[in-house]
C-alpha cells in the first residue's frame, strides 16, 4: 500500500514535470515566434537607428577580436572629434552575439553575423520566459510561474523592444535583470555565498549590457533597507547582500564605460550606504550578544553619533571635491518629468524619453493593468522576504514607467509576474470548488458549505471570465505586435489605392548610393538621428550621431540647418562637410521627416552660445504657427533646411487636384518655390524623394 | 652519307614541326581574294565579323592562316574565333612571326591543307572591349552621350587583299563626323567603306567615327561566381557582382525631378537590365550588403527565367553599384554519373548578366562535395587555376575542396560549359546525419548519467 502510494506520487511528479516542461517549451517557442512578424513580412534586417550601431560594432568585434574592439577609436563618427567606442559603450550585447557566432562557427554552423544579431532579441526573450517562471516560482508557486511565463512571452510592452531585428541592449538586458533578481531572491532565501556570487555574476552581465542597471543597484539595496525597517534583516540577507555588493561592484568597475562610477556617482550611493548599514547592524547584533544591556546602550549611542558624523562629513567633503558627481540629466528627468523639457532639449527631443500616456499602459499591458493591484494585494496578504522584493519592484517600476515611455520595458515583466500570481491564486481557489462534484461525506460539512449559493456555477463563471480575458489578451498582444511593433522603419510600406503594397526602400537606396558613389573619406552632415545608419550602411564619416554625447557639436549642426544659405556655408566649411543629407516626406506623406523635427534643431541649435542668434520665435509665422506655406516666417522659408527639402519641389505635382509643390505631410502648398541653391548642388534624390543628398560646392576660385 | 642526310632531314622536320607551333612564316602565296568585314558599334563592345575568301596562288598546299590584330588593340581583345564554311570551329592559337615581333598574331590551322589555286571561306569573329571611348568624357544629365571609335579602313592582314568592303553599324543616325576614305556611303545608321581593291599586306589607315551612342555602357569590374554542389539534389549558385557605368561621367548635379520627367527610353543612364537564368532556377535572391533589393521582377519564359534587375539607384556615368544574385538549380540537370563512382559536373563557367556584357575579372569557385578524389578539370577556354581552397559548410567536419578559377576580360561569347569530373563515394552522403545523430546521442547519454549521479559531498537533509 505504502509502496503503491509512493509510486503514484512519483508518477504524479513525473507528470507534473512533463507538464511544466511542455508548457515552458511552448511559451518559449511562442515568445520566439511571435517576434518574427517583421522577418516574415519584410526580411531579416536590422531595425531602426541604435541597432545599426550595435550591429556595426558587433561586426567589428567578430572580425577583429576583443582587444581591437576595446581599443577601437572610431574616426567615422563625430568628425573631427572621433569616438572611443570601447570606452563608451556597454559591450555585453556585442560580446553575447559574438560568442554565439563563434560557437556556431566552431560547430561548423555557418551562420551570418547579421542573422545572429537579428534573432538575438527573440532568443533572449525565450530565455526571459524561462527565467520569469523560475522567479515567480521562488516568490509564489509553480502554477503562478507558468502563468507568468505564458503572460511574459507575448506581453507587448516587452515585445516592443525585442522583435527580431531590434538589436538593442534592452533585448538582453531584461533577461539579465530578471536573472539577477532570481539569483538575488535565491540568495536571500538560502543565505549562501554561492547564490550571492551567482547573483553578483548576473549583476555583472546586466551592467555590461545596459545603463538601466542603475535601477537594479538601487532596487536591491532598497529591498535590504525595507527588510531592515520591517525587522526581517537576518544573517541570510547580510551574507547575500555583502557578497553581491562587494563582488558586483568590483566586477561592474571592469566595464570601462562604468569605470569608477559605482563608488563615485550619487546614483550608486544608496547601495554603498546600505552596505555600510548592513555592517553596522551586524556589528551591533554581534555586540548585543556579547555585552550587557546597559553597556550596550551607551556603546550604541556613542557609535551611532560617531559613525553618523563621520559619514556626513565624508560625503560632504567628497561632494565638494567633486569625487561624487552630480546626478546626470537623464536621472533628474526620471524624478521630475518636466526637468528635461525645461533644461535639456536634446533629451526632450527623443520621443522615447517622453512621459507615458495612460492609453499606452493599456496598449502595452492590457489585462495586466487590472491584475497588477490584485497581485500586489496577494503579495501583501502573505508577506515574505521575496514578496517584499516583488512589491518594491512593482511600485518603483510603475513610477518609472510613468515617467519615461522607454521604461515600460522594465515594468512589463513585473506586471506579468504579479498577473501570474493573481491568476494562479484565483484559479486555485475556484478550480478547487469546481472539482467537488461528488456527494459530501457528512451532513455537518454540507451545511457549512451550503452557505455558498451556486458555488459550482459561480466558480465556473469565474473561470470562464478568466478564459475570455486570456483569449482577448492573446488577440490583443498579437494584434499590437503585428501592427505597431513589427515595422523595421528602415523599409516603409504603404497601401496603394488599389489595395496593393508599396514599399519605400529609399533609406537604403540613399545609403547605398553614398557607399558606392562618394569618396571613401567623404564627410556627411545630417541630423543626428541618421548618424548610426549612415556609418553602418554607407560606411562614411558623419558629424553627429545617436550617441548624443556632445551637445555643442549637435548644436552646431542645428545652427547650420537653421541658418540662411551663406551663413550655413560658413559653418559647413568650418566643419569640413562634403555632403548634406536630409529626410523629406512631403511627397510620400512620411511624417517623421526633418521638417517636422526642425523645431528641435532650432531649439538645440539656439541652446549654445554660438547659436544665440537663432531664436525659436523667428521660425513661427506672425500668428505663432509653424507653417511652410506663404504665411510662414521668412526666416523659415529661407533657411538651409527648408531649401534643401523643397529644392525643385515647387515644380512637382504631388496629389491630384492640388497645386504644384503641395506638401502632403503638412497639407499645404509650399511658400518659397522658385529658388536656386548657390552653395549646394543636388547630388542624389531617392525615388520617392524621401532622402535628398546635396554636395557642398567648393569655394569659388579667386578672380573668377 | 645518305643516312646522315636523312637524319639531318628528319631532325629538320622535327625542329620545323616544333618551331611551327611557336613561330610561323607568312606565306605570301596566300591571298585574301575577298574580305567582307562588318564592324558592329551599336553597344559598348566592338564586334567584328569578317568573311574571308582565301586563295592559294602557289602550288604547294598551305595548312595555316595568320590573323594579325590592329596595332594597339591587343589588350582590348576579349574573344576570337574562326569558323569554316560549315560553321565548324577551327583551332586558333596565339603565335609569333619572325620580323613582326611588335604585332600580335593568331595562327589558324585549316581543317584541310589548301591546295594550289584553290579557295576556301573562313568566318572570323572577334570582340574588342573598351575600344569605344566616350567623347566628351563628362556630360550633364540632359546631354546625349557621344563616343569615338578608332579603327582601320582596311582589313589588317599579313596577306595582300584583292577586294574588300567594310560595313560599320551604329545605333543612331546622329553621327558627328567620320573619316571618308572613298568610296564611302552612309545610309541610315550604317556606313559602308569600299570596295577597296589590291591592298598591300599590313596596310593601315585610321578610321574614326564620332557618333551618338546611348547604349548602356555597363562594365562588370569584378564577378565572383560560387557554385556549390550538394548530392542531396541541389546546386546553389551565387554571384557577387560589382558593376560600373563606364560611359561618359556625369557632370554637375543629378536632378530627380528631371529624371522623372524624362520618359524617353533612350537615355545614357541605366535604369534596369535583364539577366537570364536557367529555366530550372528557384529560390532566387537579389540583395546587397544592406539587405534585399526590392526592385526586381522575375518572368518565367519557356526556356529560361528572365530577371529584370533594377539597381537601387539609376546608374549614371562613373557611378558604381554592387549586388549579390543567388539561386538554386536541381542537380540532375547538371550533374551526371559517369559510371562507378565518377561524376561529371557540367556548368557554365560564366553566366549571362546583361546583354552585350563585359566582365573585367571573373573568379569562379566550385565547392565540391565532402570527400571527393581525383578531380579533373576541363575548361572550354584557357583559364587560370588558382590553388585549391578548403571550406567548411553546415556541419562539415572534414571540409570541402574549392576549385578556384580566374580569367579576365570576358564577353557573352565566353558563356560556355565547364566540366569537372571527380570520384565520390555515395556513403559520404551519410556523414552529416550520422555526425548529428552521434552528437545528440552523446548529449542524451551525458544528461542521463548526470541526472543519475549525485555529486554532492554530504547528503541533503530534505531527501532522506
Amino acid at each position: 500500500m505504502l509502496g503503491l502510494g509512493k509510486k503514484s506520487a512519483s508518477r504524479a511528479e513525473e507528470q507534473l514535470t512533463l507538464l511544466t516542461f511542455s508548457i515552458l517549451t511552448l511559451a518559449s517557442i511562442l515568445s520566439f515566434a511571435t517576434r518574427l512578424f517583421s522577418v516574415l513580412r519584410f526580411e531579416s534586417v536590422i531595425h531602426e537607428f541604435d541597432p545599426y550601431f550595435n550591429y556595426r560594432t558587433t561586426k567589428y568585434l567578430a572580425e577583429n577580436g576583443f582587444y581591437a574592439f576595446h581599443n577601437w577609436f572610431d574616426d567615422r563618427a563625430w568628425y573631427p572629434l572621433g569616438r572611443i567606442i570601447g570606452g563608451t559603450i556597454y559591450p555585453g550585447l556585442m560580446v553575447t552575439s559574438t560568442v554565439i557566432y563563434k560557437l556556431c562557427w566552431l560547430l561548423n554552423i555557418t551562420i551570418d553575423i547579421r542573422n545572429v544579431c537579428v534573432f538575438l532579441a527573440p532568443l533572449f526573450s525565450s530565455f526571459t520566459t524561462i527565467i520569469t517562471y523560475l522567479l515567480t516560482k521562488e516568490v509564489k508557486s509553480e502554477g503562478a510561474g507558468l502563468v507568468a511565463a505564458a503572460l511574459v512571452s507575448i506581453v507587448p510592452g516587452y515585445i516592443s523592444r525585442s522583435v527580431a531585428g531590434s538589436y538593442d541592449n534592452e533585448g538582453i538586458a531584461i533577461f539579465c535583470m530578471l536573472l539577477t533578481y532570481y539569483t538575488w531572491i535565491k540568495a536571500v532565501k538560502t543565505g549562501t555565498i554561492y547564490w550571492g556570487t551567482l547573483s553578483a555574476l548576473a549583476y555583472f552581465y546586466m551592467v555590461s549590457s545596459w545603463g538601466g542597471y542603475v535601477f537594479l543597484i538601487n532596487l536591491i539595496p532598497l529591498h535590504v533597507l525595507t527588510l531592515m525597517a520591517t525587522g526581517r534583516f537576518s544573517h541570510r540577507v547580510y551574507v547575500a547582500y555583502s557578497t553581491l555588493y562587494c563582488l558586483g561592484t568590483i566586477l561592474s568597475m571592469q566595464i570601462s564605460f562604468v569605470g569608477f562610477q559605482p563608488v563615485q556617482s550619487s546614483e550608486h550611493m544608496l547601495a554603498l550606504g546600505v552596505f555600510g548599514l548592513c555592517q553596522i547592524i551586524a556589528f551591533i547584533d554581534y555586540l548585543r550578544s556579547k555585552v550587557s544591556k546597559a553597556d550596550f546602550e551607551t556603546l550604541s549611542t556613542f557609535l551611532m553619533y560617531t559613525v553618523g558624523l563621520i559619514f556626513l562629513t565624508g560625503v560632504g567633503i567628497l561632494t565638494l571635491s567633486g569625487k561624487i558627481s552630480p546626478w546626470t540629466g537623464r536621472f533628474y528627468s526620471l524624478l521630475d518629468p518636466s526637468y528635461a523639457k525645461n533644461h535639456i532639449p536634446i533629451i526632450a527631443s527623443v520621443s522615447e524619453h517622453q512621459p507615458t500616456s495612460w492609453s499606452s499602459f493599456y496598449f502595452d499591458l492590457q489585462i495586466l493593468v487590472f491584475f497588477f493591484p490584485a497581485g500586489l494585494y496577494f503579495c501583501f496578504s502573505k508577506l515574505t522576504d521575496a514578496n517584499i522584493f516583488i512589491i518594491l519592484y512593482g511600485i518603483t517600476s510603475i513610477y518609472f514607467a510613468g515617467v519615461m515611455v522607454r521604461l515600460m520595458l522594465v515594468l512589463a515583466p513585473i506586471m506579468c509576474i504579479l498577473g501570474g500570481i493573481t491568476v494562479s491564486h484565483l484559479l486555485n481557489k475556484f478550480m478547487r470548488n469546481m472539482e467537488q462534484t461528488k456527494p459530501p461525506e457528512n451532513r455537518k460539512k454540507q451545511r457549512l458549505e451550503s452557505n455558498y449559493i451556486l458555488k459550482n456555477e459561480t466558480s465556473l463563471t469565474f473561470v470562464g471570465i478568466i478564459c475570455v480575458l486570456f483569449i482577448s489578451y492573446t488577440f490583443h498582444c498579437t494584434w499590437v505586435t503585428s501592427e505597431a511593433y513589427s515595422s523595421p522603419s528602415i523599409v516603409l510600406s504603404a497601401r496603394s489605392y488599389d489595395g496593393g503594397r508599396i514599399i519605400f526602400d529609399d533609406f537604403r537606396e540613399a545609403y547605398y548610393w553614398l557607399k558606392m558613389n562618394t569618396p571613401e573619406d567623404a564627410r556627411i552632415m545630417s541630423w543626428w538621428d541618421y548618424g548610426y545608419q549612415i556609418t553602418a550602411m554607407a560606411n562614411r564619416t558623419i558629424l553627429v550621431d545617436n550617441n548624443t554625447w556632445n551637445n555643442t557639436h549637435i548644436s552646431r549642426v542645428g545652427q547650420a540647418m537653421a541658418s540662411s544659405e551663406d551663413k550655413a556655408y560658413e559653418i559647413m566649411k568650418e566643419l569640413d562637410v562634403d555632403y548634406v543629407l536630409v529626410i523629406f516626406g512631403g511627397l510620400t506623406g512620411y511624417s517623421s521627416d526633418d521638417i517636422n523635427k526642425f523645431l528641435w534643431m532650432v531649439r538645440i541649435g539656439g541652446s549654445t552660445d554660438r547659436g544665440a542668434h537663432i531664436k525659436e520665435w523667428d521660425f513661427y509665422s506672425s500668428n505663432g504657427e509653424f507653417k511652410i506655406s506663404k504665411e510662414g516666417s521668412p526666416t523659415l522659408l529661407n533657411c538651409l533646411m527648408y531649401k534643401m527639402c523643397y529644392y525643385r519641389f515647387g515644380q512637382l505635382y504631388t496629389e491630384g487636384g492640388k497645386p504644384q509643390g503641395y506638401d502632403r505631410v503638412r497639407g499645404a502648398e509650399i511658400g518659397n518655390k522658385d529658388f536656386e541653391l548657390d552653395v549646394l548642388e543636388e547630388a542624389y534624390t531617392t525615388e520617392h524623394w524621401l532622402v535628398r543628398i546635396y554636395k557642398v560646392k567648393d569655394l569659388p576660385n579667386r578672380g573668377v | 652519307m645518305t643516312i646522315f642526310k636523312m637524319l639531318k632531314f628528319l631532325l629538320f622536320l622535327f625542329f620545323s614541326q616544333l618551331v611551327s607551333a611557336a613561330i610561323v612564316q607568312i606565306d605570301q602565296k596566300l591571298v585574301n581574294k575577298n574580305v567582307e568585314r562588318s564592324i558592329d558599334l551599336t553597344s559598348h563592345l566592338v564586334k567584328v565579323t569578317a568573311a574571308i575568301t582565301l586563295e592559294n596562288t602557289g602550288t604547294s598546299p598551305i595548312s595555316n592562316y595568320l590573323i594579325v590584330l590592329e596595332p594597339g588593340t591587343s589588350g582590348n581583345l576579349s574573344f576570337i574565333s574562326v569558323k569554316d564554311a560549315l560553321k565548324e570551329e577551327l583551332v586558333v592559337k596565339p603565335t609569333e612571326v619572325a620580323g613582326h615581333t611588335d604585332k600580335v598574331f593568331y595562327n589558324v590551322i585549316l581543317k584541310q591543307p589548301l591546295g594550289g589555286s584553290r579557295t576556301v571561306v573562313l568566318n572570323l569573329e572577334y570582340v574588342l572591349t573598351e575600344a569605344i571611348v566616350p567623347y566628351p568624357n563628362e556630360i550633364t544629365q540632359k546631354e546625349k552621350q557621344f563616343v569615338r571609335y578608332f579603327g582601320s579602313h582596311y582589313f589588317y592582314t599579313p596577306y595582300s587583299t584583292t577586294k574588300q568592303t567594310t560595313t560599320v553599324t551604329l545605333n543612331s543616325r546622329n553621327i558627328e563626323n567620320y573619316t571618308k576614305l572613298k568610296p564611302v556611303s552612309q545610309s541610315d545608321s550604317s556606313i559602308i567603306y569600299g570596295p577597296y581593291t589590291d591592298v598591300a599586306p599590313f596596310s593601315f589607315d585610321v578610321l574614326s567615327i564620332h557618333y551618338e551612342n546611348n547604349a548602356p555602357f555597363l562594365t562588370v569590374t569584378h564577378l565572383h561566381r560560387l557554385i556549390e554542389i550538394s548530392h542531396w539534389g541541389n546546386i546553389a549558385v551565387e554571384e557577387n557582382i560589382e558593376i560600373v557605368h563606364s560611359g561618359a561621367k556625369l557632370k554637375g548635379p543629378f536632378s530627380r525631378y528631371d529624371y522623372q520627367r524624362d520618359t524617353s527610353s533612350n537615355h545614357h543612364s541605366v535604369k534596369s537590365y535583364r539577366t537570364i537564368l536557367p529555366a530550372a532556377a528557384y529560390n532566387i535572391y537579389y540583395r546587397d550588403s544592406n539587405g534585399n533589393i526590392s526592385t526586381s521582377t522575375v518572368r518565367t519564359r519557356k526556356d529560361w527565367i528572365e530577371l529584370e534587375l533594377r539597381p537601387r539607384f539609376p546608374l549614371f556615368g562613373g557611378w558604381r553599384s554592387s549586388y549579390m544574385l543567388g539561386y538554386n538549380v536541381p542537380s540532375y540537370q547538371y550533374l551526371y554519373k559517369k559510371g562507378g563512382n565518377e561524376y561529371v559536373l557540367s556548368m557554365r563557367l560564366l553566366d549571362h548578366i546583361y546583354d552585350d556584357m563585359h566582365v573585367e575579372e571573373l573568379e569562379t569557385n566550385v565547392v565540391l562535395p565532402v570527400g571527393v578524389k581525383n578531380v579533373k578539370l576541363n575548361a572550354p577556354y584557357e583559364v587560370e587555376r588558382l590553388g585549391d581552397g578548403k571550406t567548411f559548410k553546415y556541419l562539415d567536419s572534414l571540409g570541402r575542396v574549392v576549385l578556384r578559377l580566374k580569367k579576365s576580360n570576358l564577353v557573352e561569347q565566353h558563356i560556355q560549359d565547364l566540366e569537372i569530373s571527380y570520384e565520390w563515394d555515395t556513403l559520404t552522403l551519410l556523414h552529416e546525419p550520422v555526425l548529428l545523430a552521434v552528437a545528440l546521442y552523446v548529449l542524451f547519454i551525458i544528461v542521463i548519467i548526470y541526472v543519475r549521479l549525485d555529486f554532492s559531498i554530504n547528503k541533503s537533509e530534505k531527501k532522506e
